[in-house]
């Protein structure tokens, strides 16, 4: 999967779910935590999608914003662990 | 009421963001939910064994308590209490953060749930002066991301992030491992329903809720949330956050008379939405007239696209009408 594939469906997932279908500009490097868009339980959400869709376990020491607070962010990780 | 256009199988309305109907009626949140709602049992199950897991490791470890508990008094909190000290036999501390709008009957049913199950209860109450402008705040501007408010009214998320930071920061301060809360299924997903809580993600997560505040607001917030210090003080006791009732049978009218048993008793004061607050009519009054839907509407069309609550009672629950006479209650004890 590329970087622009992971990101597409790190982003689908997001507006889909926390946005309600309206993206609204949603940036890839805004932090889900600063503008709302996901609270602590919406990360968990998130971890979900991720390990049951692209296979990948996240760890608990892995729960941190740099993981997981933004579509860059998120993408960077994943890529680290693929 | 009788106008708008609401989805034949879950209850939300044609004013929802983002939503549409197919040629049956049917929402596309009914739609894109149906996969998952095919795979809850398999989910809940293995969650559910994660949370045994958990639990078995940490159960004794800790001198004093096993979880605290945010008990606001309500139904749901009410039986995560009973849940936790019956099922798992946790030595349990409860909080209930006092708001200033708790039902008497709530604190009656706190005295009766806590003296019946013997366990310690705390109860926090920050000067009438600060809550009030905390809910003056949010009720008079939407102080929030808008996003946030898709999930629940601006006075709720407010009063509940200072729960979540009072009960966390208890927890750390007595080396407590695990924080439960009682969310309903509709309002948390099972994926969600065991956390590690992670310094960093707290700290950003608590400045995020509560930067949009005023500076005199803010300064007022402060003494309540996670002292700066702690994140590396306590790094590594941040505790398990839980909310077990995602992995339980959930269904209300058992929850209701096993609660009665003990002698918890329905309060006859607060909404259709809650079992303890008298500021929930005016939080959802005042969401409704800001952006034309309820609240609660998402969290209880989960619960009837999950199958624990039915659609009639969803419809109550929903497109009751507030409770003019608790409206006006809260408007004027914050004088609005």
């Amino acid at each position: 999967m590329t970087e622009t594939d992971l990101a597409t469906r790190i982003r689908s997932f997001i507006i889909e779910n926390f946005l309600f279908g309206d993206d609204d500009g949603l940036k890839d490097d805004a932090s889900f935590l600063d503008e709302g868009i996901v609270d602590s339980t919406g990360i968990l959400e998130l971890v979900a999608f991720i390990e049951e869709e692209i296979k990948i376990t996240v760890e608990d020491d892995e729960l941190i914003p740099e993981n997981l607070d933004s579509v860059t962010n998120v993408v960077n990780y994943l890529e680290r662990k693929i | 009421m009788n106008s708008i256009i609401i989805c034949k199988t879950c209850i939300l309305p044609a004013t929802f963001p983002g939503i549409s109907f197919d040629d049956n009626g049917i929402c596309n949140y009914c739609r894109r939910e149906e996969r998952s709602v095919e795979k809850i049992a398999e989910k809940k199950a293995a969650f559910r064994d994660r949370l045994d897991e958990l639990i078995a490791g940490i159960k004794g470890q800790n001198l004093s308590y096993d979880a605290i508990v945010a008990y606001s008094g309500g139904k749901d909190s009410s039986y995560t209490l009973k849940l936790l000290k019956e099922h798992y036999d946790l030595r349990l501390l409860s909080l209930t953060f006092d708001n200033h709008f708790v039902s008497p009957t709530a604190w009656k049913n706190i005295e009766t749930v806590t003296n019946t199950l013997g366990m310690d209860h705390i109860r926090f109450r920050p000067p009438w002066p600060m809550v009030k402008a905390l809910f003056r705040q949010t009720a008079l501007e939407e102080t929030f991301p808008a996003p946030t408010l898709l999930r629940a009214s601006s006075i709720c998320t407010a009063c509940i992030g200072m729960v979540k930071s009072l009960v966390l920061k208890t927890a750390l301060e007595m080396s407590i491992p695990l924080v439960a809360f009682g969310w309903s299924p509709g309002q948390a997903p099972i994926q969600s329903a065991i956390l590690k809580n992670n310094p960093a993600m707290v700290k950003k997560n608590q400045w995020a809720l509560f930067k949009g505040f005023p500076a005199e607001i803010q300064r007022r917030i402060h003494p309540y949330l996670i002292p700066e210090a702690y994140y590396e003080i306590y790094k590594d006791r941040f505790p398990y956050n839980i909310h077990p009732l995602a992995l339980f049978d959930y269904h209300e009218e058992t929850i209701t008379r096993e609660l009665k048993e003990m002698g918890w008793e329905a309060p006859g004061d607060t909404d259709t939405n809650s079992t303890n607050c008298l500021l929930n009519a005016f939080a959802n009054q005042r969401h409704m007239d800001r952006h034309g839907f309820h609240p609660y509407v998402m969290e209880i069309a989960n619960m009837v696209r999950q199958g624990v609550m039915d659609r009639r009672e969803g419809m109550e629950k929903i497109y009751t009408e507030q409770n003019p006479n608790m409206v006006k209650y809260a408007e004027k004890r914050l004088g609005l």
